[in-house]
């Protein structure tokens, strides 16, 4: 069990945060999620998250803007990227920025909570 | 004409020269002869006032009978001989070899008339001596006599009277009342032999009086023959010199006639011959300033400009040559650069398709997931929920796949038919009435009553419209206003149709893509960025045209022309 880990759930479509959302809770985190990226931002203001998992591309503030945010105000945070389209530039850049995952949709379930595991070992580690 | 410019310049001018030179050199002579002329002028002028001063002194001896006179007259008869000496042959042959025989002639003859009359004026002073004397004695015996018949002391000292009148006057007048006293004597005493001495010297001095009298006749007649011959010879040389001046000034205004006329001629026409091989590069210059690269400039002069020409015609080979090389270079890069459009909208597109297409998969394998591993703990409602999702992703993914059919065009042909525009616009408008309600949007319609007739597609213009629609919902996000005008243009058979929103408004860096297919400012699953470019080709389908106009914060303008309808186009 993740030991009631914050878990922050960014995507455009509503779907997504639902389905994830349950998943996530059965597996022991606490989940919020979010529609677009303006609210996380402020959610973050308020909060602290341990693991963020956004969609890309979400209208005036994206997951890049997300991932800026959260990485400045607590290194810690790992950040786990998830995008309908990715092309290799925009890999990199999201990795450089210091995101931990990159999954491009569709993508498995398991495949999203492997990586999430991993973000959790690096805070462990940390 | 094979000449070089140089030639053809120093023809131009020459030859004007030449005219003006030739006037001004028979000028020249024709003035030097006036000039000469002139001379002989003096020489006519100096003889006749020789001749006017031998007249002169010819009147004084006439008027004072005294012998200084005929001395004076004697010596300007020398003067004018010696002067006449020494004209030179050349002036004599000039003026003329006839006219001075006849002038010395004259002088001769008046020379000898003048000794002539001096010898005539010594007998009558010889002759006066004797009357004077015979007057004497007669008078002397009259008056000792006291008496001789008829004739008185008085009529004597009467006829001495005249006799002394004339001695003093030796005029005519004079001599005729003496000579009439004589002849009253003789009528008076016809017998006296005493008054025969006296007539018979009377007699002889009234003959040597005629023979005087003849003499300066003649001395007169030859002194105006003399005055003739001198004015006569200054008048022909005056009017040689008019003749001269006269034919100089024909002359003069000859050679500036033509010099005026045949000179700005030559000038012309030189000027043209110049000018004309340049005149002509620059016309060709201006036509490959225009583009036309293949002119190319006449060898037609051998002069200066031939080389010119020559030298202008190679670097427009080479020109054409750089040209033609820069065009194949220009029309590669072109192609290059088609195809680099070509493969960045495929990718564009690629990306938009994938980006567009993931999301409902993702949705449908997420739900799927959550299904399968949680089936047995999901109700009913979350279960009937789970295929909701999954059937609306499938229709989204559905919609995705025909709109992009659609925008490549191998979507089925759409009907066309006569179609009222007005009352399709209403049409549409009510499709999206819900959503503008549930958005809290208010809509306004200023569309004319009269319908307004096109050939269309009515699914088509509705999706167009419905498209457009959507569009400024969401980008009004919670409140606002849409207004839909239409304007009937009857004057170029159409009808424009804005359809604005208070919404953000679109960027101007974005305008240029806006009908570009998946170009979207909006997050996902609120557009599939190919509504605007759907319009775009629908609009484009039915003969239209499509513009957006829009100011970030105030909202945006999509204008649609449609044409209106014509029979025979469905």
């Amino acid at each position: 069990m993740a030991a009631g880990l914050q878990l922050m759930i960014i995507d455009d479509e509503p779907i997504v945060g639902k389905r994830l959302k349950r998943m996530f809770e059965k597996e022991g985190y606490a989940v919020e999620t979010f529609l677009n990226g303006a609210s996380a931002i402020e959610a973050l203001e308020k909060k602290h998250f341990d693991i963020i998992v956004t969609d890309l591309m979400m209208g005036s503030v994206d997951g890049m803007k997300v991932l800026d945010t959260a990485v400045k105000k607590n290194a810690g945070t790992r950040v786990i990227i998830i995008t309908g389209f990715g092309d290799q530039g925009t890999i990199d850049e999201a990795l450089n920025k210091g995101a931990s995952d990159f999954l491009i949709k569709p993508f498995k379930f398991e495949e999203l909570y492997k990586a999430v595991k991993k973000a959790e070992s690096g805070l462990k580690a940390t | 004409m094979q000449l070089k410019i140089w030639h053809k310049m120093i023809i131009g001018i020459a030859i004007p020269s030449l005219i003006a030179l030739l006037g001004g050199l028979l000028a020249y002579g024709y003035i030097t002869d006036v000039k000469n002329r002139q001379g002989f002028v003096m020489i006519a002028d100096d003889m006749k006032e020789h001749v006017l001063e031998i007249r002169r002194n010819e009147k004084n001896l006439l008027l004072h009978k005294d012998v200084e006179y005929f001395k004076y007259c004697g010596d300007s008869i020398s003067v004018l001989k010696n002067y006449l000496s020494n004209i030179s042959p050349q002036s004599t042959a000039e003026i003329g070899e006839s006219n001075f025989s006849e002038l010395r002639n004259s002088i001769q003859m008046y020379s000898d008339t003048i000794n002539n009359l001096y010898g005539q004026f010594q007998t009558e002073t010889d002759v006066v001596e004797k009357v004077r004397e015979e007057g004497r004695k007669l008078e002397a015996y009259i008056a000792a006599k006291k008496s001789n018949g008829e004739l008185s002391t008085n009529f004597i000292l009467n006829v001495r009277r005249l006799e002394k009148n004339y001695m003093l006057f030796r005029d005519k007048g004079s001599f005729i009342a003496f000579e009439s006293a004589i002849l009253t004597m003789k009528n008076i005493v016809p017998i006296c032999y005493e008054c025969i001495p006296y007539t018979q010297v009377a007699y002889s001095l009234s003959k040597a009086y005629n023979n005087s009298e003849s003499l300066i006749n003649e001395l007169q007649a030859t002194g105006v023959k003399l005055e003739n011959i001198t004015y006569g010879i200054a008048g022909k040389e005056r009017s040689r010199i008019n003749a001269f001046l006269n034919r100089t000034h024909t002359l003069l205004v000859a050679a500036l006639i033509l010099l005026c006329t045949i000179g700005p001629l030559l000038v012309y026409k030189t000027a043209s011959y110049i000018v004309a091989p340049i005149k002509r590069l620059s016309d060709i210059t201006k036509k490959i300033t225009e583009g036309d690269l293949n002119q190319r400039a006449p060898l037609k002069e051998h002069d200066e400009t031939y080389s010119l020409a020559m030298s202008f015609n190679t670097m427009l080979d080479q020109l054409q040559l750089t040209h033609h090389s820069l065009e194949q270079s220009i029309e590669l890069l072109h192609e290059k650069q088609i195809e680099a459009e070509k493969r960045a909208s495929l990718g564009f597109l690629i990306s938009g398709v994938t980006h567009e297409l993931n999301n409902p998969l993702n949705n449908i394998s997420l739900t799927a997931e959550s299904m399968r591993e949680d089936i047995n703990e999901l109700t009913l409602e979350e279960l009937k929920e789970y295929i909701q999702d999954i059937l609306s992703q499938s229709e989204r993914a559905k919609h995705i796949v025909s709109d992009l059919l659609e925008f490549v065009g191998t979507h089925k042909a759409a009907v066309m038919e006569k179609l009222d525009i007005i009352n399709l616009i209403e049409e549409a408008a009510s499709l999206v009435a819900n959503q503008l309600r549930v958005s809290n949007i208010n809509l306004k319609m200023d569309i004319p009553n009269a319908p307004f007739f096109i050939n269309g597609s009515k699914s088509k213009l509705e999706e167009i419209f419905v498209n457009i629609m959507i569009n400024a919902v969401h980008a009004m996000k919670s409140s606002g206003r849409i207004t839909i005008s239409a304007r009937p243009d009857k004057e170029h058979k159409r009808i424009i149709i804005d359809i604005s929103d208070t919404g953000c408004g679109i960027p101007e860096k974005d305008l240029k893509n806006i009908f570009e297919p998946f170009f979207t400012t909006k997050p996902s699953g609120e557009g599939t960025g190919l509504g605007l470019s759907v319009a775009h080709s629908l609009v484009m389908k039915h003969s239209g045209d499509i513009s957006v106009q829009s100011k970030l914060g105030e909202g945006t303008t999509f204008t649609i022309t449609l044409p209106g309808f014509e029979e025979g186009l469905l």
